[in-house]
């Protein structure tokens, strides 16, 4: 009973869980520098505000684009919990950007093309990297259901170490977090995809930003199994690395990211699919 | 059933003859009628072919096959000297010095010169159902050619003759036979390619013609080394009935290179990157259903046999190497058929590397991926030509305003390029399959694995970026055009791309069907083992693969209907806001980064030179 109703319920919250982990991020980031911050429940205020604000929008394709992005990324997120096949979730989780990045396309704005030009770029960055993860994964073992993993009692971590470094590299494109934020680049291109969109429909887009924390925090858990324990604390290092980062690099162009990411992470990760196909 | 297959074989032969003299009106009716009719046959044979079916023909036809074949060669011979092209000339030497050595030193009785068994019946229905499409477009599209009539009866007249050659080709067992189809394709894709006249095509049809005598000449020599090694007549089934043993390698390896020259691996992908001068029917032929789709069509045929030789080791290497090379080569393509070329190459090579595997699994993939592949590339390049006639556009740079202009066009470009590379398209399953084996294969086969895996994970994800680079320019439409109207492009083409539109969804939709009862039979009898295929509530089970049916079903809600809807959506009661333009007036080009990568492509050659020479040397040791 205990394997559905957990993740039906983390699923059902993930919204939920993904606003807190932004709001608490950005008060850990604001004391990395000194400040006080937000509360912890500003996204949630931002949320409420957003929804009553005028409604706008550039054209309905655009608009719609941008709820479906969100729908699609918790559809892809509720594939991952329920213990599917990692390769489809990458998939559906590409789907979902895809949709981001069609809506990008769809307007004649300029920022919103080079965010989408950009984000199609961190696609190629990070999704090799991925995918190489997941055969990882299949060949410790010998399935690519993420319920398998989930129940291991074996941690991937101790066996794949270096491909939790690579995702440990490729986790801030994905988040978009500083080095690597460039599809978002707010001083460069304004926030790129999301420009054009406001109100009730960039609430969709903001909130599919929530539901991406909790996408990535469920890959980093994937590398504890089922060791709970082992799991909170690979989730704590990660959102300190993380929020680290992002306060204390500037960011990079889409090149220097694309060849760091295809010359460091997805190395590694191949190095790491080498060991494991060698032992 | 005999009657019915050739007609398969006759009726194109036929219709083409007869489309020379016919007057245009009544031709447009045969064509019409043509493709319907030769669909039909294909489906009925499909539906009605439970075991292989292996038929002799009259010895006299053995005469007329070995005439033809030196009356081939001898018009070879004359556009060699014609064209002063000197590899022509001397392959064509080479070429008819092997065949009259082994017309004078093999025996001439044949046993059973043709097969028809479920794999030559999968091709015949992708063959003609969509041939069939493509010469009905074509109808429209040569309308519009600058060039004499007669000229356009008789680009009609030549696709029809490739249907019924390339129907030919999948059913000869006999590999003398077979020599003779494979390079009467060739001829017709010189024909084809160099339609035009120009000196470009003309050019280019000559690179086509020597490379795809390469392949010509490996299968010569094929045949050469089965008899030599003592396994008597040349037949694919008689290759398969000696199975695992070594006087075979060197034969299938030479097979390997005669399918590796058809399907424009590296290093012959030079030739269907220049097969893009000629009318765009032909691209939509030769990328499709005809021509390149021969390459895994041989090696699935071989694959019982090809299993776990290091043929196939090397075969599957190549095929990673060129699935990399050609997606990272369509980075610095601007023309939207090159692109399209590029990202055929890349995905043949998937198709034939899963053929060469020949597990349960990756045979069902390759035929996955050969079917749909063939509708959405077929479905997109009549795209590519109603951009051309109807829009005047080329170059992807130049498509910025397509989405405003021709919104209906934009849509179906989209969803072709979504549906090779999204769940829940057809295409996307071959790839899943792909990558789910490969992973198989990375624990047997250790580096190779490793390698390959990489290949398919880097390029998958670079073809991604290609799509969305071209995609980029042709969706945008500004915030004034919020109601969709679509274009009208003419009867002819919106009929033919509403129905390969159509394909490409039905197959989605239908797709567990499919797999159980089109796909598991055809891969079971072709890889001579079975291919168990369970549906267990959601689940779908491939061997030991799993479908899950719910994720995909959603996905079709997800895509599809999503990127359909968006077009037709009216939010109401919402304000308009123009684009933001942080107050600047520049013209910005609306398309997307250009990576110039090709400073590599000598280098892949190199590589695919290596290659080839592997795949001969480890059959030699």
């Amino acid at each position: 009973m205990n394997d559905v109703l957990i993740p039906v319920i983390l699923i059902l919250l993930a919204p939920l869980l993904g606003g807190l982990l932004y709001g608490f991020e950005r008060i850990v980031k604001a004391r990395m520098q000194r400040r006080i911050g937000p509360p912890l429940l500003q996204p949630f205020y931002d949320f409420l505000k957003l929804a009553g604000k005028r409604r706008m929008m550039v054209h309905s394709a655009h608009a719609f684009l941008g709820i479906m992005h969100f729908v699609s990324l918790w559809f892809a997120l509720a594939v991952l919990l329920l213990g599917g096949d990692l390769i489809l979730v990458i998939f559906l989780h590409l789907l979902s950007t895809s949709l981001l990045i069609l809506a990008g396309y769809s307007t004649r704005s300029i920022f919103s093309h080079l965010g989408a030009n950009r984000a199609a770029i961190s696609v190629l960055a990070y999704e090799p990297v991925l995918i190489i993860l997941a055969v990882s994964i299949f060949m410790l073992n010998g399935t690519f259901d993420t319920a398998a993993v989930f129940t291991s009692s074996e941690p991937l971590l101790y066996k794949m170490p270096l491909a939790f470094i690579a995702l440990l590299l490729v986790l801030p494109i994905k988040l978009k977090k500083s080095p690597f934020d460039v599809a978002e680049a707010h001083q460069e291109i304004t926030g790129g995809v999301e420009l054009e969109f406001s109100g009730l429909f960039y609430e969709a887009v903001y909130t599919a930003k929530w539901l991406d924390y909790v996408f990535c925090y469920t890959l980093v858990f994937l590398f504890a199994g089922s060791n709970i324990l082992l799991g909170a604390g690979l989730l704590v290092f990660t959102f300190l690395y993380l929020n680290a980062l992002d306060n204390s690099t500037a960011r990079v162009s889409y090149k220097q990211m694309l060849r760091f990411s295809l010359g460091v992470a997805f190395s590694l990760a191949f190095i790491n699919l080498l060991i494991n196909s060698l032992t | 059933m005999y009657f019915f297959i050739t007609g398969l074989f006759l009726l194109p032969l036929i219709v083409s003859g007869l489309l020379l003299v016919l007057p245009g009106k009544i031709s447009k009716r045969l064509v019409i009628l043509t493709s319907f009719l030769l669909s039909a046959l294909a489906l009925y044979i499909f539906i009605n072919t439970t075991a292989p079916l292996y038929f002799s023909v009259p010895g006299y036809v053995n005469e007329v096959v070995a005439g033809a074949d030196i009356l081939l060669l001898v018009y070879f011979g004359w556009v060699a000297l014609r064209k002063k092209s000197g590899l022509v000339g001397i392959l064509t030497v080479l070429q008819l010095a092997g065949l009259l050595y082994l017309l004078k030193t093999l025996p001439a009785s044949h046993s059973m010169q043709f097969m028809v068994d479920k794999l030559s019946v999968f091709m015949f229905l992708l063959i003609n159902v969509i041939s069939g499409i493509i010469a009905v477009f074509s109808l429209r599209y040569i309308e519009e050619e600058a060039c004499s009539a007669f000229r356009k009866k008789y680009f009609l007249s030549i696709l029809f003759w490739f249907i019924g050659v390339m129907n030919l080709v999948v059913s000869s067992d006999n590999l003398e036979y077979f020599f003779l189809f494979f390079e009467l394709t060739t001829l017709a894709s010189f024909l084809l390619i160099g339609f035009r006249k120009d000196a470009v095509s003309v050019k280019n049809a000559l690179t086509a013609l020597w490379m795809n005598q390469v392949g010509g000449l490996a299968i010569l020599a094929a045949i050469f080394f089965i008899a030599y090694n003592g396994y008597g007549e040349a037949t694919f089934s008689n290759l398969l009935a000696h199975t695992a043993e070594k006087g075979i390698l060197l034969p299938l390896a030479l097979i390997a290179v005669a399918a590796i020259s058809k399907g424009a691996q590296l290093p012959f992908s030079k030739w269907l990157l220049g097969a893009m001068v000629a009318p765009t029917p032909v691209s939509a032929l030769l990328h499709s259903s005809t021509m390149v789709k021969i390459a895994p069509f041989i090696i699935l045929r071989l694959s019982p046999a090809l299993k776990d030789t290091p043929v196939a080791m090397v075969l599957i290497g190549l095929t990673g190497f060129v699935f990399i090379a050609a997606a990272v080569g369509a980075l610095a393509q601007d023309n939207f058929k090159r692109i399209l070329a590029h990202s055929t190459i890349a995905l043949l090579a998937l198709m034939i590397m899963m053929g060469a595997m020949g597990t349960p699994v990756t045979i069902v993939a390759s035929l996955v991926l050969i079917l749909f592949h063939g509708i959405s590339k077929c479905m997109l390049f009549l795209n590519a030509g109603v951009l051309e006639r109807v829009f005047h556009l080329k170059e992807t740079s130049d498509m910025d305003r397509l989405g405003e202009s021709g919104p209906f066009t934009s849509l179906v470009i989209t969803l072709g390029f979504m549906s090779l590379l999204l769940p829940p398209f057809g295409a996307f399953i071959g790839k899943w399959l792909s990558i789910e084996t490969l992973g198989a294969l990375a624990t047997e086969k250790k580096i190779l694995g490793a390698l390959v895996m990489v290949a398919i994970a880097g390029g998958g994800a670079v073809l991604s970026l290609l799509y969305f680079k071209v995609m980029g320019g042709l969706v945008s439409r500004s915030g004034e055009q919020d109601r969709v109207r679509f274009e009208k492009t003419g009867p002819i083409y919106s009929a033919t791309i509403y129905i390969l539109l159509g394909l490409v969804l039905a197959g989605m939709i239908g797709l567990p069907l499919l797999l159980t009862h089109y796909f598991a039979p055809v891969a079971a009898e072709t890889g001579r083992q079975a291919v168990p295929v369970v549906t267990e509530g959601w689940n779908l089970y491939i061997a030991s693969m799993r479908l899950p049916i719910l994720p995909l079903l959603v996905a079709f809600f997800l895509l599809p209907v999503t990127v359909i809807t968006a077009l037709f959506i009216r939010f109401r009661k919402v304000d308009r806001a123009r684009e933001y333009m942080c107050g600047e007036k520049l013209n910005y080009s609306f398309s997307s980064f250009y990576f110039s990568t090709d400073r590599a492509t000598p280098y892949f050659y190199a590589a695919g030179v290596l290659f080839l020479a592997s795949l001969i040397l480890v059959a030699l040791i």
